[in-house]
């Protein structure tokens, strides 16, 4: 559909979301690419439709949502006065809004994140050698991916018309944007257009109505200071709290959802078991998966190339990974034998039950493994992230955060006090429900098991009491 | 501890540095070297943006923290670990850089090293003109020289760093 605003014919794009999505001609190019239309074949929220049926919205839409909430910021922003930017500096941060997820690895975070998997018998211990190994590249993070493609791959090179245009759109997304200030905050205040977008699509996908924002007042009471600090009005702290509460309960819900979460770990562990193994087709190393990116192999780079990956291990892999491998195939999610949650003030660093619990587990499993005749890889002794309501938060005393230099302070949300010049983040101000939880995280510790061998129901529940009983002893 | 945060501070010892967080001096440092180590071939898979004190990791933070908590507790499990020995030869190799009793003097230089490196080797610089360089550090603010950035590109190249 072809429409027109502000006078420039442009296309038009409905979202569920933002309605209208109106695009130029340069950006309509870029999402007719090959490269680009890879997207809709990668989920957004990774494997989480085994819980929530309906969540299998893509990369592709967040990106176009990711455009839309940057149109409305530069928007805002102009008819405060409080930015000016040029007409290539606008057309340069919409297109960094388009393509900033353009890396994404198959699954999303799911595959990105394997360099950071302990296997459990490495949890354990007592299995191979204790030298880090620094020498392996890791898988690059899905910006680093990104700025591969936007720079390296033909069809997004000619779409965005020159390679040093292509440059200065992966420096911004990627943050190496070092000639512009204005436009880095820009795009990385805490306030985020990517988190607004994915908070709010991912909570209508899953039906999930905790991450629902009120979206239109954060941005309508967007301003910037004189220093390029962007922060919203006073009137607004109640949106920005929910914001980041909104954020909180998402991951516990969603994110973290112990079904979801158990079945993404077996996917995380089988693709690590595979990748060193090194007779699965797995990149090797990050130099790997950046020659993958830049080939002509990258339109197959998506949610499929690990389905396709865990076909194979069903069939050619060995014990544990054959089960793994089943338990994601056949939608057998792992069972969980038992969790401990904790919430706890970070500034007391007392060592919380999770902590003991999990020191119990690396203690008691392999005996527990042989015991039931289970190989140890079917247990995944895991911990979510600790999840912070601030990003920085739970890391810092609130003394801390006051003390806080600008690079810290980019991450925390901020709020124009009255008629002061410059805002104040989120975390000092006292009256802000921020201020007294900051300090707080929350952060789930699991062991599942993998099984589905004779007498399931029955070795479950044996094992739930038997690690219920050693966990419960400490 | 996971096996990154074990990493992180095994580079830490093998740099001579303790792994601290408590002041942004403190941070800063941890930020800069783990930079510079990972700048010098130790591939740890931090990927670093630029903000106003040059490269900048919140995952470094995330893990720096982890680590300094739990060296609190007396939790930290990295004894018995070790540094493959080719990332730790390179890591020795910059021990030089990374030393200076002063913490607010190495903070300074480390950020300058971590800054020039971060500026050349993502292209935001043409070429290795001091001046050029002294003009970008200048727009963030920061009282870096001409001749403070030349003895900083003649100690990277010393050091393989640069090329």
């Amino acid at each position: 559909m072809t429409s027109s605003i502000e006078g420039v014919s442009r296309k038009l794009i409905v979202d569920s979301l933002h309605g209208d999505v109106h695009l130029d001609e340069r950006e309509w190019r870029i999402l007719d690419t090959v490269s680009f239309q890879r997207l809709r074949r990668i989920k957004q929220l990774q494997m989480g439709q085994v819980t929530y049926p309906n969540a299998t919205h893509t990369r592709f839409a967040h990106c176009l949502g990711t455009l839309a909430i940057m149109a409305r910021i530069l928007r805002v922003l102009k008819e405060d006065g409080g930015i000016s930017l040029n007409e290539k500096k606008r057309e340069n941060l919409r297109m960094a809004a388009l393509l900033h997820d353009i890396g994404h690895y198959p699954y999303s975070h799911l595959m990105e994140g394997i360099d950071h998997v302990d296997l459990t018998e490495e949890i354990v211990g007592g299995v191979g050698s204790k030298s880090f190994d620094a020498t392996r590249s890791r898988y690059p993070d899905h910006e680093e991916v990104g700025k591969a493609i936007v720079t390296g791959q033909r069809d997004i090179l000619d779409a965005i018309g020159s390679p040093d245009r292509a440059r200065e759109v992966a420096d911004l997304f990627t943050r190496s944007e070092a000639a512009d200030l204005q436009l880095s905050k820009l795009l990385h205040s805490s306030l985020d257009m990517d988190r607004l977008d994915y908070l709010q699509r991912d909570s209508r996908a899953t039906g999930v109505p905790y991450g629902d924002i009120d979206m239109n007042y954060l941005l309508n009471s967007l301003r910037i200071s004189g220093t390029s600090m962007v922060g919203v009005v006073e009137k607004a702290l109640p949106a920005a709290e929910q914001f980041l509460l909104a954020r909180f309960f998402m991951h516990k819900a969603v994110y973290f959802h112990k079904t979801t979460y158990g079945i993404e770990e077996a996917c995380r562990q089988l693709l690590r078991r595979m990748r060193d193994a090194g007779s699965f087709g797995m990149p090797k190393d990050g130099d790997e998966v950046l020659s993958l990116v830049r080939s002509a192999e990258l339109s197959s780079f998506t949610d499929d190339y690990v389905d396709r990956l865990v076909r194979r291990a069903s069939k050619d892999g060995n014990e544990v990974m054959q089960a793994l491998a089943s338990c994601i195939e056949r939608r057998r999610p792992p069972k969980l034998l038992y969790e401990v949650q904790v919430f706890e003030n970070a500034e007391h660093q007392t060592i919380n039950r999770g902590k003991v619990f999990f020191s119990r587990a690396k203690r008691s499993l392999k005996a527990l493994a042989e015991k039931y005749g289970i190989p140890l890889g079917q247990f995944l002794l895991c911990c979510t992230k600790p999840l912070k309501l601030e990003k920085r938060g739970a890391s810092l005393t609130v003394e801390q955060a006051r003390g806080l230099e600008s690079e810290e302070e980019d991450e925390l949300i901020k709020v124009f006090i009255g008629d002061e010049p410059e805002p104040k983040s989120l975390v000092e101000i006292e009256h802000s429900l921020i201020h007294v939880c900051a300090a707080h995280l929350w952060q789930a510790f699991r062991l599942y098991v993998v099984y589905e061998g004779k007498n399931k129901e029955d070795v479950v529940k044996r094992l739930r009491k038997e690690v219920g009983e050693w966990a419960e002893c400490v | 501890m996971e096996r990154q945060q074990i990493g992180l501070k095994l580079v830490m010892d093998q740099l001579g540095l303790p792994v601290q967080v408590d002041t942004f001096e403190d941070r800063l440092i941890l930020q800069k070297a783990v930079y510079l180590a990972q700048a010098a071939g130790v591939n740890l898979g931090y990927y670093f943006r630029w903000y106003l004190h040059g490269p900048y990791c919140s995952s470094v933070s995330d893990d720096g923290f982890c680590v300094a908590i739990e060296l609190g507790q007396g939790t930290e499990d990295s004894a018995g670990w070790s540094l493959d020995a080719a990332s730790a030869e390179k890591a020795s190799g910059i021990l030089d850089l990374v030393d200076c009793n002063d913490r607010s003097a190495l903070a300074k230089k480390l950020e300058l090293f971590a800054s020039i490196h971060f500026l050349l080797d993502r292209k935001q610089v043409s070429g290795q003109s001091p001046d050029k360089i002294t003009a970008v550090l200048r727009k963030f603010g920061k009282d870096f020289n001409a001749d403070d950035v030349r003895g900083a590109l003649g100690e990277l190249r010393d050091h393989d760093i640069i090329h």
